[in-house]
């Protein structure tokens, strides 16, 4: 089992208590493709915040692989995160002044992979994702589609075990949007658990399971 | 994320935020300049007071006393100070007029002096032709003469060759003499005496000259044997003053010395002596502490430049941070730790720190050539170098560890969400 979440609580303190979960349970398998739909702010990305270990839940319990992750330092936080977590973003999340080769090869700077090692393995992803003719070239110089495809290829930089997308198509236009969904299902194929959070849900019809949420909850 | 990588995305940065960068650059830059110069005028400082404590000798003294010592009252002096003292007696100037003439020609008015072997054991620059005296000169009172002639600065000085008692029969001057005639084992005539000149002592020019705390020769001079500086003029035996120097060669053995010269001269010449004796390590200090106020004023200036800097680099860095807080929160999201953030903020701001301090010197470099009395004598130490770098690098690091930490303590999520 890559997730397991058991009653997962996050409440906002702002001049009232807002619960953006409210007792959230998930078990994911290895190698699942699950998209999670719901209305806007039902919780979806909160969650996904959450198993992506960028944010943390105010009670509740959340394992990944096997870590409980409740308690832990920040730094095991980013160990774990550049481990086993690749982020794909509705807003790309470029680095606008680095080249397609060194935003694909960005998590790899932080990972410890030998330097030699790095631009080798991002050429090798910018081919997997059709832009290898584009390396050089800075996020601006790309279409939506490119960028999302740029993001994609980063977020397997470090070989990680699972992918988190958070509405990966929501910039892109309908074609573009199905090669993502083409290129996310290809990567499951070989194993990798996707969890994708989307509004359509054509893209969400393309996935093996959804999950729908309502009111931080599970519905 | 490793140093080169670390290095190659601030540098990055430094070229993106062009005019921000600058003005800590600039501001660094200025501060280290005024660092790099005074450090480098108070290395050279230093460097001259070696030299000259070096030449001068250590354990240093003068005095004068208004008697003309025998050559037994010296021996007996000697006797009295610590082993491997070097005694020095210099008569004074005696008559300031002296005019000698050399084959029928009148060489202007200058000093003559007598001295003894012993003068030339410290503080000797000279380049000598021919011979200094030795102890047989002085006991035989020998009418030999050493010339102590100034580098001839000019062709034919006017000033030199007219400056004399009669304008219709002008003199000339000694060092235009000894450029036209070689006067080694010349006779010269000093009043009624005629001197055989035995030795040329050929001064260097004063950038040359490393004896800047004690006394450096300005002018020409004539030495002749201290005994037969009193032979020739026996009436100034009790008119002038015996300069005293006393080098003991080692600091600790000084105020022996110097009370042991007390004791000496007043046992010679009544109690009603009393000879002020002067330390050349006072010199030296009094020296140090007037270069030293001297260079805390702009050591201030400099700091208050570097603050100023510093203060630069801080607000450059926090305006980074709040336009890059989206981008701290991707690099954190692609598995940054909180120390890959801190780190990259502060190589950020030290290679900003480094290029103004690299600007700097350059500066510095350039005030020290414009201001310097001889470039061919200014020497640069390493340390200069080293520590102008360092408090460049040190000055950027601790003005851009608070903003550094407050981009790292960032959460992942609200920096995500940043816009």
């Amino acid at each position: 089992m890559v997730i397991q979440c058991k009653d997962l609580l996050k409440i906002y303190f702002s001049g009232e208590e807002l619960h953006a979960l409210d007792g959230v349970s998930l078990s994911i398998q290895k190698g699942e493709f699950v998209s999670v739909m719901g209305p806007s702010g039902c919780g979806k990305s909160t969650l996904l915040n959450i198993l992506g270990l960028l944010d943390q839940p105010t009670g509740g319990e959340y394992f990944l692989n096997g870590t409980p992750t409740a308690r832990i330092k920040d730094s095991v936080r980013s160990r774990l995160r550049r481990q086993n977590i690749g982020f794909i973003f509705q807003s790309f999340n470029l680095m606008p002044r680095l080249s397609v080769l060194e935003n694909i090869a960005l998590p790899m700077r932080y990972s410890g992979i030998e330097r030699k090692l790095i631009l080798p393995r991002a050429r090798e992803l910018a081919q997997q994702v059709g832009l290898e003719k584009k390396i050089y070239n800075t996020p601006q110089q790309l279409s939506g589609g490119q960028c999302q495809r740029v993001a994609c290829a980063r977020a397997l930089a470090n070989r990680p075990s699972l992918i988190l997308a958070d509405e990966p198509t929501g910039n892109l236009d309908s074609k573009s949007s199905q090669d993502i969904l083409n290129l996310l299902q290809q990567l499951n194929q070989k194993g990798l658990t996707i969890i994708m959070v989307t509004h359509d849900p054509k893209i969400a019809a393309g996935t093996q399971r959804t999950i729908h949420m309502k009111d931080g909850k599970i519905v | 994320m490793k140093l080169p990588d670390l290095m190659l995305t601030g540098w990055a940065e430094i070229r993106a935020h062009k005019m921000r960068s600058f003005l800590s650059f600039f501001a660094i830059a200025i501060g280290i300049a005024t660092f790099f110069y005074t450090l480098s005028i108070l290395s050279q400082r230093y460097e001259d007071i070696d030299q000259t404590v070096k030449i001068s000798g250590q354990g240093r003294i003068s005095t004068s006393t208004s008697h003309a010592l025998t050559m037994t009252q010296y021996q007996d002096f000697l006797h009295l100070l610590p082993a491997n003292t070097s005694l020095s007696l210099v008569t004074d100037w005696g008559n300031w007029g002296t005019s000698p003439w050399y084959k029928g020609q009148e060489i202007t008015k200058m000093g003559l002096v007598g001295v003894l072997p012993s003068w030339r054991d410290v503080d000797f620059v000279y380049r000598l032709e021919g011979r200094f005296f030795n102890w047989q000169d002085i006991e035989n009172k020998s009418r030999v003469a050493v010339i102590m002639v100034r580098p001839r600065e000019k062709e034919a000085d006017s000033s030199w060759s007219t400056y004399g008692p009669d304008p219709e029969n002008p003199t000339i001057a000694l060092e235009e003499l000894t450029y036209r005639h070689n006067l080694l084992n010349q006779l010269i005539q000093i009043g009624q005496e005629t001197f055989t000149v035995v030795g040329i002592l050929h001064i260097p020019p004063v950038k040359d000259d490393p004896r800047f705390l004690s006394n450096r020769d300005y002018i020409s001079l004539i030495q002749i044997p201290y005994t037969t500086w009193y032979d020739i003029q026996p009436s100034y035996r009790d008119y002038f003053e015996t300069n005293i120097r006393i080098v003991t060669g080692q600091e600790n053995t000084a105020n022996t010395a110097a009370t042991q010269t007390v004791s000496f001269l007043r046992s010679q010449f009544g109690p009603e002596e009393k000879p002020d004796i002067q330390f050349f390590r006072d010199t030296v200090k009094d020296y140090i502490q007037i270069a030293y106020a001297e260079l805390k004023k702009m050591l201030f200036l400099g700091f208050i430049a570097m603050i100023a800097g510093g203060i630069g680099i801080m607000n450059v860095t926090m305006a980074v941070i709040y336009s890059r807080t989206k981008e701290i929160g991707i690099r954190r999201a692609l598995g940054a730790t909180q120390w890959d953030i801190l780190f990259q903020f502060l190589i950020e701001a030290m290679l900003l720190g480094f290029c103004g301090s690299a600007a700097g010197m350059l500066l510095g470099y350039g005030a020290l050539l414009r201001t310097a009395e001889d470039v061919s004598q200014m020497t640069f130490s390493w340390w200069v170098v080293v520590l102008s770098v360092l408090i460049g690098l040190f000055t950027s690091f601790l003005f851009a560890l608070y903003p550094a930490w407050q981009a790292a303590k960032l959460k992942p999520i609200d920096a995500l969400k940043y816009e």
